[in-house]
């Protein structure tokens, strides 16, 4: 490849400009996905610092809802989304011992994709009339009500991240399910690689939803085009439309959107947590299948975000059971992840840390999801700062902790050096303890009645939790920076390790660190899931050593 | 554990202590939900921690392998059929429950009351049968059931009505009429606000239930009515501190919205109307619907209480 490449684009800074190779893509949409996830977290600190005290006049309303939608929409589709296809763009031909990905151009394309969206998404705060602020949900008449154009701009946004993700989930589909080495049956498949193949079908199934719904939106909210103006009213009551048809389609993406960002979370989970007990996983063929279950019934289960707005018992009754039917597969990947922990011999490195603090924290995401689930209970707290606490155990707790986890147990294959295991796992403390500060007084301040959403508050018996939440935002803040300094400190001085440091059992692991541009000299016949396993089984009785069971 | 109370333990961890039939009924099955939700919680997180200590490697070596197991099929099928066990339990006492959260109480002779509640950015605007406006703080009959029919305008935008206390939040959609009920046993103030995110000041949206007796209600529903016969008295007031002031300041200093002390509109019953009646630029129409009785009342207090301006 390097010698037919055109000179100009072998310049560092073209290199990466013009790459279609995984690697380096999915480098891209990390590094990228990161930046984000920095501003999102920026606007967070606002934000606590503003609940801080009560009465506080830190930001204004305006400011506070704009801060409260970007912070939303950035997290959901600017971090989750494409931070975990990152991972799955490095790693999917990886460990199926593929070259690349089965598009490499249109790889390419849904990052440069991804990125125009986001940006634009950014620079909506400088439009007229200041960034979208109806939340990240866009609930119309709400969104249809904002004259400025920030709105427009986050539709616009988030028609070009869904081309992106849509893009996307087309090559890891083709691409899992045609490019697989030899010997990689399906029941062979890294729980990683399944987890993606799950992200692709929901994002094929639901985004379409999402894309038809906010082209709906942006008709009703006025377009003109050239000598045509357009104006519908599909989501507004005075011409006969309805303001319910916007969530139905909304949360029919939404909710499995939550899935189409854990499901790859839960796969990281379950590649680090077996490397670092030195077992295989528990249950292989009950984690997929609870994969496949969570995936279909997430279509199911979205009208439990709409508990409140009146729908017939009968509707609420089958939504509330779909939803408690989800919790089954969820618990059964729970306890097979704790199962294959017993009678392992665990070593507590920096991944290991953050795989385990995401067990602690998603069990307790997942149990205040049954509130949620039974509808006359939800009556009670739903948008309150319960759910918030509740989300946030899921989405934060959960996910950024299996993102770190992946983080730092691949970045010796990524980058050919560790990051700092000290560093590490004062950052993973740090982290679990200012995340709990933040977010389990939440639960109580929503039980007494504080609704999520508001820039402000009267009743000082709220104050404690808030304050609380504040310090503990703060000191998840030191955590990332902490990240980031480690990040510097290793970038020419972190340990060399070689290809396979952590003796894990996927094939990523069987190339170099990082590896080439075409990924595998050679790649050996897949003999189960866990071939580099069988591999050092191999090497071990043609040296004639004792195997250990 | 004799003498350890679990009710009142998990009841610390619950909503807030409930004052009427349908908050109490929800507040039950929070706590019977929280039996499990405690137990599984400690059974997770008890088995996370003791493995994380049992196993750990110690003096083994650090690649030494662990116990080759890669599944057991009935232990699987057991942590399947546990949660749906648990589940089934939790469903079925919520639709035991559900009965006494979801239906009005039978009236006894003094009747129930029917609220018309509107949500409406940003205030609440409740009317009673005899065609009494109030806004925000609603007067209520301790020991009579309450029926509210939610509903918003055409023009606006969807609010969420929430008293913790007196039960669970209802939407306020437009274009959509929802019912939802309470009955306060005590006289009492309960406050809540809305809960849908409803524009720049969604927080200022609060509300509060006035829960009081019979005699004092009627007093005050009757004084009410004649008051807006005569186009004298409190509605005037009440619509500037609920509707105008949360924008514009209690003393027209300006807020989100422009300083309006000393204009000459908010004395002019025709200017008023118009303004109100239709918005202008990003201030919503929020009289929409508003009769000229109110809109005379609220100049009339204007005009006897001139905004200070600070």
């Amino acid at each position: 490849m390097a010698a037919s490449t055109p000179s100009w684009q072998r310049g560092r800074f073209a290199g990466w400009l013009v790459t279609t190779d995984h690697k380096r893509i999915g480098i891209l949409y990390i590094a990228t996905s990161v930046v984000f996830l920095i501003l999102a977290g920026l606007m967070a600190l606002v934000m606590r610092l503003q609940l801080a005290q009560a009465n506080a006049d830190i930001i204004g309303p305006e400011r506070y809802n704009e801060l409260a939608t970007i912070h939303g929409t950035t997290m959901v589709f600017l971090v989750g989304v494409p931070i975990l296809a990152g991972f799955a763009n490095y790693l999917v031909p990886l460990m199926i011992g593929a070259a690349d990905m089965a598009f490499p151009r249109l790889n390419a394309l849904s990052y440069w994709f991804f990125l125009f969206g986001g940006v634009v998404l950014m620079l909506s705060f400088f439009a007229d009339g200041g960034a979208a602020s109806s939340g990240w949900t866009a609930y119309p008449p709400l969104s249809i009500q904002d004259p400025g154009s920030g709105q427009d701009l986050w539709i616009l946004s988030l028609h070009l991240l869904t081309v992106s993700t849509v893009a996307g989930a087309v090559n890891f589909i083709v691409t899992i399910t045609n490019m697989r080495t030899r010997g990689m049956s399906w029941t062979r498949m890294p729980l990683f690689v399944w987890s993606i193949l799950l992200f692709g079908w929901l994002i094929m199934a639901v985004m379409p939803v999402l894309s038809a719904a906010l082209t709906l939106l942006l008709l009703d909210r006025g377009l003109s085009v050239g000598p045509w103006d357009v104006q519908t009213s599909f989501f507004t009551p005075d011409d006969g439309g309805s303001a319910l048809l916007y969530q139905h389609a909304f949360w029919f993406f939404g909710h499995p959107e939550v899935y189409i960002i854990v499901l790859p979370a839960f796969g990281i989970i379950s590649e680090v947590l077996p490397v670092f007990a030195r077992k295989p996983i528990f249950g292989y063929k009950a984690i997929v299948a609870s994969t496949v279950a969570i995936a279909f019934f997430s279509m199911l289960v979205w009208a439990h975000h709409m508990f409140t707005v009146g729908l017939p018992i009968s509707l609420q009754s089958f939504f509330m059971i779909a939803s408690m039917v989800i919790a089954v597969p969820t618990g059964i990947k729970i306890f097979n992840w704790l199962a294959t922990l017993w009678r392992g011999n665990l070593s507590f490195d920096t991944p290991m840390l953050f795989a385990l603090g995401f067990l602690s924290l998603f069990v307790i995401g997942g149990l205040t999801g049954i509130y949620l689930a039974a509808f006359p209970i939800d009556w009670q707290v739903h948008d309150s700062y319960f759910v918030v606490a509740h989300f946030h155990y899921t989405l934060l707790g959960g996910v950024v902790f299996a993102i770190f986890s992946g983080l730092f147990y691949w970045w010796p294959k990524m980058f050919g050096r560790t990051l700092d295991e000290r560093l590490g796992k004062w950052q993973f403390w740090i982290l679990f303890v200012g995340f709990n500060v933040a977010f389990m007084p939440q639960h109580f301040a929503g039980l007494e009645g504080m609704p999520r959403r508001i820039y402000t508050y009267a009743d000082e018996s709220w104050e404690g939790y808030n304050l609380a939440s504040t310090i503990g935002s703060w000191v998840m803040a030191v955590a990332f920076l902490l990240f980031a300094v480690n990040v510097l400190k290793t970038r020419s001085s972190g340990k060399r390790v070689g290809n396979d440091p952590w003796q894990a059992d996927t094939l990523e692991w069987y190339t170099t660190s990082p590896p080439p541009p075409h990924n595998f000299d050679t790649v050996p016949y897949v003999t189960s899931a866990r071939p580099l396993n069988d591999l050092r089984r191999k090497l071990r009785d043609e040296r004639g050593e004792r195997v250990t069971v | 554990m004799p003498g350890f109370d679990l009710v009142g333990f998990l009841a610390q961890f619950a909503p807030v202590p409930p004052e009427s039939p349908n908050a109490e009924g929800i507040r039950d099955s929070w706590i019977f939900v929280s039996i499990f939700v405690f137990a599984i919680f400690l059974l997770v997180e008890g088995l996370l921690v003791a493995f994380i200590w049992r196993y750990r490697r110690q003096k083994r070596a650090r690649f030494e392998d662990g116990a080759e197991i890669h599944g057991a099929t009935k232990l699987e099928l057991a942590w399947t059929a546990g949660p749906v066990l648990v589940l089934f339990l939790i469903a079925a006492f919520v639709f035991i429950e559900l009965p006494g959260i979801k239906n009005i109480p039978e009236a006894d002779a003094r009747g129930e009351l029917e609220i018309r509640v509107t949500g409406r950015q940003f205030y609440w605007e409740y009317t009673y049968p005899n065609g009494v406006i109030a806004i925000d703080n609603m007067r209520a009959v301790a020991g009579v059931p309450v029926r509210l029919v939610v509903t918003a305008p055409d023009t606006d935008v969807i609010h969420s009505w929430w008293i913790p206390a007196l039960g669970g939040k209802i939407d306020a959609i437009p274009g959509v009429t929802n019912e939802t009920w309470f009955q306060a046993e005590n006289e009492g103030v309960y406050s809540g606000q809305c809960a849908e995110l409803c524009g720049l000041e969604h927080a200022q949206m609060l509300a509060s239930v006035e829960v009081i007796s019979e005699e004092e209600f009627l007093a005050w529903i009757v004084r009410r009515s004649d008051e807006q016969v005569a186009r004298r008295g409190d509605l005037g007031r009440e619509t500037w501190e609920g509707v105008c002031a949360k924008c514009h300041g209690l003393n027209g200093e300006g807020g989100i919205g422009p300083r309006v002390a000393g204009s000459p509109t908010l004395t002019d019953v025709e200017d008023l109307g118009n303004l109100v009646r239709s918005g202008r630029g990003a201030m919503p129409a929020v009289g929409a619907g508003w009769s000229d009785t109110q809109i005379a009342m609220l100049a009339d207090y204007l005009t006897e209480n001139p905004p200070s301006g600070s």
